[in-house]
C-alpha cells in the first residue's frame, strides 16, 4: 500500500509539473508574447516597458517561469495586467459561487442517479429503464446553453415565476431564500447533464456485479433479493462509481463555464472566459493550474479509495490509473 | 455439422422411429462476413436508420445551402427586422438586423457538419497513431504519451480550447485544428487498451515469430481488427465537437460574424429573447437534432459490431427457410 501511495503521489506531482510547463508554455507562445498584448491598446510605449519591468515581463522566459512557478507555490497567483489587481481577490470568491452551484448540483443529480440505476438494475428495460434511457439520449445531444435559455424563456419570462439570471437580486447578496430562488434554472439544467451520464453508469456497473457468481450463490442459499442488491451487489458496484467520479471531476470544475454564462452566474468558468476575451493570462494561467490541482487530487483520491476497497488493484496495476 | 452427418444419425432401437432427424437451416448462398453481418444488423436497427436519415438530410442541405437557401445569409434588411415566424417570404421569421432566419440555419448547418467530422477526423487519427504506439510497445513510449495523456485530461477541454482560441485568435481552420488537437486523449485510450489485449493473441506472436516487421503487425493486424471499437468512437466525437463547437461559437470564441453558426444564433437569440422568444428554438433544435442522430448512428454501429447482439433475421428470409424445410420434409 505504501509503495503504491508513494508512486501515485510522485506521479501526480510530475503531471501537475507539466501542467504548469504547458500552461506557462502555452501561454508564452502567443505571438509577440504577453508583453505585446497588454502593450498595444492606450499605452505608451514608455508606459508599456515601465509596465513591463515591474512585472517582471523583460526578464528571460525561464527566470519568468521560475518565478511564476515559486509565487504559485506559495500561494500568490500574481496580478492582473490591466489594474495590477491582484488575481487572487478576483478568483477566490468566484470559485466560492462555483462551488456552491456545482455542489449543489452534482449531490442533487448523484441522490436521483444512483437509486435510479440501482432500481433499473433489477427491472431491465422496463419502463423506468426506458425513461432513463431516453433521458440519457436527450441529455448527451442537448446543447446545454440551449436548455439553459428555453427554461429562461418559459419559467423566467413566460410564467415568471423564477429571476432569469444572476446569483442575488440586487440588493438582497446573503440572502439564502433569494440564492435558492436563483439556484433552482441552472442546478436543473447542470443535474440534466450529469443525470445523463450517471444512471447509466450505476445501472451498468450494478447489471455487471449482478451478473457474478457470488450473487448467484446468494440467491441459491436463500437469501432476499433486498439483501442481495444492497449487501452483496452494491458494495461492489460502488467501486467503479468511485472512479467515474474522479474522472469526471473536469466535467464538474469547467462544465459550469457555459451554464454559468448562460445564466450571468458569477462563478469562476465565466470569469475564465470573460479573461480569455480580455487576455488576462495572469487570471488564465491561475485558474488553469487551480483547476488542474483538483482534477489530479481528485483522481488521486479516486485512486486511493479504489485500492482501498478494491485489493486487486494494488498488485495487478502496475502503472496507476493510465495502466 | 453438415447435413450428411445427420442423416447417418440413426434412431437407436426401441426408440421412437418417429423421430425424424433435425435438419439444420439451408445454407444461404453467400457466406456473411462480419461487415456484411454488421451491416445487416445495423439496418435492422431502426433508431439507427433514423439517425442516418437525419444526418443524411442535414448534409445534403449544408451541401446544397447555395441553392436551397432564399436569401444571402449576411443580407441586412431593416425593414423586415424582427418578423416573426410563418411570416410571407420568411418562413421562420427574420433577426434584429432583418437577417432571414432560415437562409442562417441552412449556411450554419455547413459550420457544424464540417467541424464535426474534420474535428473527429483529426482527433481519431492522432488518438490512433499514439494509442497504438504505446500499446503496442509499451515501456518507455507508453509510460511518455500516458502521461501527455494525463496532463492533456487534467485540463478541461473548454478551458483549454479556450485559452489557445484566445491566444492564436478564432480563425475557422484554427479552430478545427484546436478542436481536434485537444480531444484525441479518449480515441488514444481506446486504441492503446485494444492494442494492449490484441497483441497477447496468437496470431500476433505467430506473425512475430515468422520475422513480420512491428509496423506491418500493427498496421495489417492490430489495427484491422480494432477498426469497429474505432469506427465506433470515431462517430461519438462528431457529436461532441459538434456540441463544443457551438458552446465555443455561443461563447463569443468560434466562429466569428458576419459567419453563421447555430452556437452564434443562440447567443444572439438569446440577447433578443424578450423581442422574439422564438428565435432561441430552431437553431437549438438543429443542433439537438444533428447530434442525436450521429448518436444513434454510433450506437448503431456498436450494436452491429457487437456479437453478443443477436441477427434480427428478416422475415422473408425465415420464410424462405420454412419453406424449403418443408419440402426436404416431403
Amino acid at each position: 500500500m505504501t509503495e503504491f501511495l508513494i508512486r501515485r503521489v510522485l506521479q501526480s506531482l510530475l503531471v501537475l509539473f507539466l501542467i504548469s510547463i504547458v500552461t506557462f508554455g502555452l501561454i508564452h507562445a502567443a505571438p509577440g508574447g504577453p508583453t505585446q498584448i497588454f502593450l498595444s491598446p492606450g499605452l505608451s510605449q514608455e508606459a508599456g516597458r515601465i509596465q513591463a519591468h515591474n512585472l517582471g515581463l523583460d526578464q528571460p522566459v525561464y527566470i519568468q517561469y521560475v518565478r511564476w512557478l515559486g509565487g504559485m507555490l506559495q500561494g500568490d497567483l500574481g496580478q492582473t495586467f490591466k489594474n495590477n489587481l491582484p488575481v487572487s481577490e478576483i478568483l477566490w470568491p468566484t470559485v466560492q459561487n462555483t462551488v456552491i452551484l456545482m455542489g449543489v448540483a452534482w449531490l442533487f443529480a448523484m441522490l436521483i442517479a444512483i437509486p435510479w440505476g440501482i432500481y433499473n438494475s433489477t427491472s431491465e428495460y422496463g419502463i423506468s429503464d426506458q425513461t432513463a434511457s431516453m433521458i440519457s439520449y436527450i441529455g448527451f445531444a442537448m446543447p446545454v446553453f440551449w436548455f439553459g435559455i428555453m427554461l429562461q424563456e418559459l419559467i423566467s419570462i413566460k410564467w415568471d415565476l423564477l429571476p432569469l439570471s444572476d446569483m442575488y437580486t440586487m440588493g438582497k447578496e446573503g440572502d439564502m431564500g433569494d440564492l435558492f430562488m436563483h439556484l433552482v434554472l441552472p442546478v436543473s439544467v447542470l443535474t440534466l447533464g450529469f443525470l445523463a451520464s450517471y444512471v447509466k453508469y450505476s445501472r451498468t456497473s450494478m447489471l455487471e456485479v449482478l451478473d457474478q457468481d457470488y450473487i448467484r450463490t446468494a440467491r441459491a442459499k436463500g437469501m432476499k433479493e433486498r439483501r442481495v442488491v444492497f449487501r452483496h451487489a452494491l458494495r461492489n458496484a460502488m467501486i467503479p462509481i468511485i472512479t467515474i467520479l474522479g474522472l469526471d471531476l473536469p466535467i464538474l470544475v469547467a462544465g459550469a463555464a457555459i451554464t454559468e454564462s448562460v445564466f450571468n452566474w458569477p462563478g469562476m468558468g465565466r470569469l475564465f472566459i470573460e479573461m480569455a476575451v480580455a487576455r488576462e493570462y495572469s487570471v488564465l494561467m491561475a485558474i488553469t493550474v487551480i483547476t488542474a490541482v483538483i482534477v489530479v487530487v481528485g483522481n488521486l483520491i479516486a485512486d486511493i479509495l479504489y485500492a482501498i476497497v478494491d485489493p486487486r488493484v494494488q498488485i495487478g496495476r502496475k502503472g496507476g490509473v493510465s495502466s | 455439422m453438415s447435413v450428411a452427418n445427420l442423416k447417418e444419425i440413426q434412431p437407436e432401437p426401441g426408440h421412437d422411429t418417429d423421430l425424424q432427424p433435425i435438419l439444420p437451416l439451408p445454407p444461404s448462398e453467400k457466406p456473411i462476413g462480419l461487415w456484411h453481418m454488421a451491416f445487416k444488423k445495423f439496418m435492422s436497427n431502426p433508431f439507427a436508420v433514423s439517425g442516418l436519415v437525419v444526418v443524411l438530410f442535414f448534409v445534403i442541405v449544408a451541401v446544397f445551402a447555395r441553392v436551397i437557401a432564399p436569401y444571402d445569409p449576411a443580407a441586412i434588411d431593416l425593414l423586415n427586422a424582427n418578423l416573426p415566424a410563418g411570416s410571407p417570404n420568411h418562413l421562420f421569421g427574420t433577426d434584429e438586423l432583418g437577417r432571414d432566419i432560415l437562409t442562417r440555419l441552412i449556411y450554419s448547418s455547413q459550420v457544424s457538419l464540417l467541424v464535426g467530422f474534420s474535428v473527429a477526423l483529426i482527433s481519431v487519427v492522432i488518438g490512433t497513431i499514439i494509442g497504438s504506439v504505446s500499446g503496442y510497445f509499451g515501456g518507455f513510449v507508453d509510460t511518455f504519451f500516458m502521461r501527455i495523456v494525463d496532463v492533456m485530461n487534467s485540463i478541461p477541454t473548454l478551458f483549454l480550447n479556450i485559452l489557445v482560441l484566445s491566444i492564436f485568435g478564432s480563425k475557422f481552420s484554427y479552430m478545427i485544428l484546436i478542436m481536434g488537437f485537444t480531444s484525441w486523449m479518449g480515441s488514444a485510450r481506446l486504441v492503446r487498451g485494444t492494442f494492449l489485449q490484441l497483441r497477447e493473441m496468437q496470431y500476433v506472436e505467430a506473425a512475430r515469430a515468422i520475422g513480420v516487421s512491428s509496423w506491418s503487425i500493427i498496421g495489417r493486424h492490430l489495427l484491422r481488427n480494432s477498426t469497429a471499437p474505432i469506427i465506433v468512437n470515431a462517430t461519438l466525437m462528431v457529436g461532441g465537437a459538434i456540441l463544443a463547437e457551438s458552446g465555443l461559437s455561443y461563447l463569443g470564441l468560434g466562429v466569428q460574424l458576419p459567419d453563421t453558426s447555430w452556437g452564434l444564433m443562440l447567443s444572439n437569440a438569446q440577447q433578443f429573447m424578450l423581442v422574439d422568444p422564438m428565435q432561441a428554438l430552431y437553431p437549438g433544435l438543429c443542433i439537438f437534432l444533428v447530434v442525436l442522430a450521429v448518436n444513434f448512428i454510433g450506437d448503431g454501429i456498436r450494436d452491429a459490431f457487437d456479437p453478443r447482439k443477436k441477427v434480427k433475421i428478416p422475415r422473408r428470409r425465415l420464410q424462405q427457410w420454412r419453406e424449403s424445410f418443408l419440402k426436404s420434409k416431403i
